[in-house]
């Protein structure tokens, strides 16, 4: 214990007086996470060029859920499912759907819609000609709900999108089915004088909710995308001065001399690797705070951290073993820093991309999709992407970790054969 | 329990991976206990690769080592206690600072507290380093390093020194000093087995010898006796000179 304690000391002592490793673990994330920020919009703009997969239920079967659909599909950017797996879909399957964020929209058009629209217009018809007798009581009069799933993870500027599209697609239909009751009035009544009355506030009302666990009221924002997002990155970029730290130990013949101090050998590593976890955890505690504390300061949003802290611990711990362990391995396998260097970050980049840290997994076209499942950054950005936005517990959470753990097992495993080999 | 050998070393060879000339051609060396043995030889004659072998950082191909009458594979975890290395190449942690480097390496050794501490400041006064002490390793200059590099190896003190090159590239104060530094470890009861290829410097330093070339030894001994066994031999340099028709320069 004492010697694990003494090298701890060292590692900690070295990474201090390490400036451009400290530069790297814990500003570059910061600097990142404020330009993504920044950038986000035009990030999400893009996303309207790809088509998007949304789950539909017409339970109307009439004219509103009709147009609807035909409304949606015209605009290309979208494709309607009605069935999943080949069946019919039902109210729960698609909140469930939306809900594991494998659909991020689900539209369900009630079965009232257009008759209760038709109502709503009567009246209005009837009461612009000023009738005798009102064939419907006020009180009837409510507006039809057609009800939007989001997943939570979809940016609000999409989500902004989504439902001014549905408001007109709407109200297109109202003006219309107001237009050829009022004509059919008009031909029945020829000659009468009449001023159309217009209720602004629409006869059919979106009602908007977020499919989420429990966690219902959470509002998906950039900074719970851009937040987790880069410090998963940063966490990964501790390689640098990681495998430096390795590869310096080894060159200078540091490690040389540990492995002839009796016990010291695996001691040391092991130093290393709770250092550098402990260092993931940090930068990411950081970046929470930059979430918490600084992006409001800017007009972005709060974040919100859900409230499975202690799932949030574990996905914490997992990805930085992830992260520690790919520092290991290539520290191992490479003979200078620059060789780690260089394609460490270059791997990182581009897991990154892949795991749908530059643009999130959905906005992706549909075959990268699949891709990103290959990312150990995909994985813990999708864990904290369940603890934040979707409410997930630890439960959720527990395949990525494992994954992000079993990574981090495969990742010493190669790492320590790799220590051995140098041997000679 | 005192041995009169130190350290046997019987038909050693070795050669590296990926490499098709030998290291190390069958090498044998006896080397007394309480000895200051010099293991000379041109650069690439296999000095660094032996004292690899001897403290079991390298695996050899054929032969057998034994340190104090135990076998080194089979007594690693007791013979490396009783081996300090002073590598070749300064073995120091540069963004420490010396005290910083010795107490990390006191304290892997399982010293600790004030005697670690007394110890560390017995042996940077020794070394003329107490006052620079504070400083990190890459602030200093060649010979500093090398001094303090000797340093961390025997901060444990180890019964048997090994030292790899210690004075090459050094300034002459800084080999004085670590010279006069091996004299008294070895009047003090410690084996020095140490490498150079100044022929000079070991005829002075070594009481007994070993002058190796392409992985073969070509003689070994006494350093008095050998230089007195011929006639044409006035110095080790003559000596090696004789033996192999070539002057010891690189
Ligand atoms: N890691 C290695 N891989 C392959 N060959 C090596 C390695 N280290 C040393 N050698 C070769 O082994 C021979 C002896 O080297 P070395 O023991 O370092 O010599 P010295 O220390 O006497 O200068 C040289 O020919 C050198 O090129
Ligand atoms: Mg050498």
């Amino acid at each position: 214990m004492r010697k694990l304690g003494t090298s701890i000391i060292k590692e900690i002592i070295i990474l201090i007086r390490d400036k451009a490793g400290l530069a790297i673990i814990f500003i570059m994330p910061m600097i990142l996470i404020f330009v993504m920020a920044l950038i986000q919009d035009s990030t999400f703009r893009k996303m309207d060029e790809t088509s998007l997969s949304v789950l539909f239920i017409d339970e109307d079967c009439d004219s509103v859920g009709l147009a609807i659909a035909q409304g949606l599909v015209r605009s290309e950017m979208i494709v309607l499912e009605k069935t999943y797996k080949g069946k019919i879909l039902d109210r729960e399957t698609l909140i469930r759907l939306v809900t594991e964020g494998k659909f991020q929209i689900g539209i369900i058009v009630p079965p009232d819609a257009t008759e209760k629209l038709k109502i709503k217009a009567e009246y209005l018809i009837d009461k612009a000609f000023e009738d005798e007798e009102f064939p419907v009581a006020e009180s009837k009069i409510n507006p039809s709900t057609i009800i939007l799933y989001f997943d939570p993870v979809i940016k609000q500027s999409f989500r902004e999108t989504m439902r001014i599209s549905l408001g007109k697609l709407t109200y297109g239909i109202e003006s219309k089915m107001v237009f050829d009751l009022f004509s059919q009035k008009v031909s029945e009544l020829l000659e009468l004088e009449s001023k159309l009355l217009y209720d602004p506030s629409g006869i059919l009302r979106l009602e908007e909710r977020s499919a989420g666990n429990k966690h219902t009221e959470i509002i998906p924002n950039s900074v719970q995308h851009n937040v987790p997002a880069w410090a998963v990155f940063a966490m990964f970029f501790i390689l640098i001065p990681l495998t430096g730290n390795i590869i310096k130990e080894r060159q200078s013949g540091s490690m040389l001399r540990i492995r002839l101090m009796p016990g010291s050998y695996w001691i040391t590593i092991l130093a290393k690797i709770l250092v550098y976890l402990l260092i993931s955890m940090i930068q990411f505690t950081l970046m929470l705070m930059v979430g918490i504390f600084i992006l409001p300061l800017f007009g972005l949003p709060l974040l919100d951290l859900g409230k499975h802290f202690f799932a949030l611990f574990v996905m914490v711990v997992a990805t930085g073993l992830a992260a520690t362990g790919y520092g290991l391995a290539l520290g191992a396998i490479a003979n200078t820093h620059e060789q780690a260097a260089s394609f460490g970050s270059v791997s990182v980049i581009i897991l990154a991309a892949l795991g749908g840290i530059w643009v999130p997994v959905f906005a992706m076209p549909e075959m990268m999709q699949k891709f990103s499942l290959v990312s150990p950054l995909n994985w813990g950005l999708e864990g904290f992407y369940a603890i934040f936005l979707r409410g997930s517990g630890l439960i959720d959470i527990l395949p990525w970790a494992g994954l992000l753990t079993a990574f981090c097992m495969i990742s010493m495993a190669v790492a320590f054969y790799f220590l051995r080999l140098k041997k000679n | 329990m005192q041995e009169k050998i130190a350290i046997q070393i019987d038909h050693i060879s070795k050669t590296y991976k990926g490499s098709t000339q030998a290291a190390l051609d069958d090498i044998s060396l006896e080397i007394p206990s309480r000895a200051r043995f010099g293991l000379l030889g041109p650069n690439g004659a296999g000095k660094t690769t032996s004292i690899n072998i001897l403290c079991g950082l390298l695996n050899y191909n054929k032969g057998s080592i034994s340190i104090k009458g135990m076998k080194l594979e089979k007594k690693y975890k007791k013979i490396r206690r009783m081996i300090g290395l002073v590598p070749q190449d300064i073995a120091l942690y540069d963004t420490l600072t010396a005290r910083e480097n010795l107490r990390f390496i006191g304290e892997m050794y399982g010293l600790k507290g004030k005697e670690l501490k007394n110890r560390i400041e017995e042996y940077l006064e020794m070394v003329g380093l107490a006052h620079t002490g504070h400083k990190q390793i890459r602030n200093y200059s060649g010979g500093m390093k090398k001094r303090i590099n000797l340093v961390a190896g025997i901060l444990h003190q180890p019964e048997i020194l090994i030292l790899d090159e210690p004075t090459a590239g050094v300034d002459v104060q800084s080999r004085n000093m670590i010279l006069q530094f091996l004299h008294e470890m070895n009047e003090k009861g410690t084996t020095i087995i140490y490498t150079s290829h100044y022929l000079e410097e070991a005829e002075g330093l070594c009481s007994s010898i070993a002058i190796i070339d392409y992985g073969k030894v070509i003689i070994q001994g006494e350093t008095k006796e050998i230089i007195g066994s011929k006639k044409e031999y006035t110095n080790l340099e003559s000596v090696f000179l004789h033996l192999t028709g070539r002057k010891l320069r690189d």
